[in-house]
């Protein structure tokens, strides 16, 4: 052994040695650590927070959208009344007369254009999803099938009022 | 392949065993620390470093095979701590400067001798593999082939790299 290999043996005893002698510290627990780093740090923090604002904006949105609709801020509400709308529609439909699509339409599309803005919102630039297509769904079987009523009405939702009655004047001569 | 005993080895330790590995803490921290104090800048610096290389070591504990020397299987880890936290000092130190400035002089500890000897400082100075290698050599007792499982490397390497480490320290002391 070298005077330089014996010297250094000696220096690292001499200065490790009262070091590592001290009292071994509890192990730190890596599942705290991790979770936090997750959280607070480097690019999870990052997607973190996107992620979290996404869900928050998306939220709000469809809370916006729904309350304004039906003055509620409870989505069952929203449901609840889309139907009663239909039933107070047939309700009020005289002896013989057919088509509820009008009556019902002029608050689906108050419901569609809501939607259709928060999905404006949330990034779908088609707005035309589908709540819509719900919609149309509930408003046609009350459509009398006989071929009189012309396609594509509900696409419009603005001219419902004009357009049914026109239906049903040709639809009982 | 002729197998090797390190200190710790003189005990069992099953993998992923969370009783094991606590024991291998125990067992193996000091040793551990004593040579990241060697390779990073300050004691502090080391025990966060030992503690990371556990938090390594036990994610990867399941996978440890028995038949590979623990202790040097723990080195092995550290050392790739070290060189990880010696990448990041440099963008640390001038933010450690600053918090520095106004702290009162610290009272007698032990690690204050370790940071103020020449030869740790000059060790601080090697590259992280060598200055590892001379502290597995001549502060842990570690052989040759002993300190090629350590590093991953082969026990030519080993040789070679402690020769150079050598040189380089008598040239980095001034001898």
């Amino acid at each position: 052994m070298s005077d330089l290999e014996r010297e250094l043996e000696q220096e690292l005893h001499r200065v490790l040695d009262p070091i590592t002698a001290l009292p071994i510290p509890a192990r730190r627990q890596p599942e705290a650590r991790r979770a936090a780093r997750a959280l607070l740090g480097g690019a999870g923090a990052a997607l973190t927070v996107k992620v979290l604002t996404g869900v928050a904006v998306a939220a709000a949105a469809v809370t916006v959208a729904g309350a304004a609709t039906t003055g509620s801020l409870n989505p069952a509400d929203w449901g609840q009344q889309v139907t009663q709308q239909v039933a107070d529609c047939k309700a009020q439909l005289a002896d013989g007369q057919h088509g509820i699509g009008a009556c019902v339409s002029s608050f689906a599309s108050q419901h569609g254009s809501a939607a259709a803005s928060a999905a404006r919102q949330h990034g779908n630039g088609n707005g035309n999803g589908n709540a819509h297509a719900k919609d149309k769904n509930k408003a046609h079987p009350a459509t009398p099938k006989s071929g009189s009523v012309p396609r594509g009405l509900d696409s419009e939702p603005g001219d419902q009022a004009a357009t049914h009655r026109t239906v049903t004047i040709t639809s009982h001569p | 392949m002729e197998s090797i005993e390190l200190p710790a080895e003189r005990e069992r330790y099953e993998p992923g065993s969370e009783a094991d590995f606590e024991r291998l803490y125990r067992n193996t921290y000091r040793r551990i620390l004593g040579t990241l104090i060697t390779l990073v800048r300050d004691r502090a610096t080391a025990e966060d470093c030992t503690q990371e290389t556990y938090e390594r070591a036990y994610r990867n504990w399941r996978s440890w095979r028995p038949d590979a020397p623990v202790e040097a299987w723990l080195h092995r880890i550290a050392i790739n701590v070290a060189i990880s936290d010696r990448r990041h000092q440099q963008l640390r130190s001038a933010g450690e400067m600053i918090r520095r400035l106004g702290r009162p002089a610290a009272g007698p500890d032990p690690s204050l001798i370790a940071e103020n000897s020449d030869l740790v400082q000059a060790l601080k100075k090697l590259p992280t593999k060598q200055a590892a290698a001379l502290v597995l050599r001549h502060y842990h007792g570690y052989t040759n082939r002993e300190i090629a499982a350590a590093l991953n490397v082969p026990e030519q390497t080993v040789a070679s790299r402690l020769g150079a480490a050598r040189k380089q320290l008598q040239a980095v002391l001034g001898r």
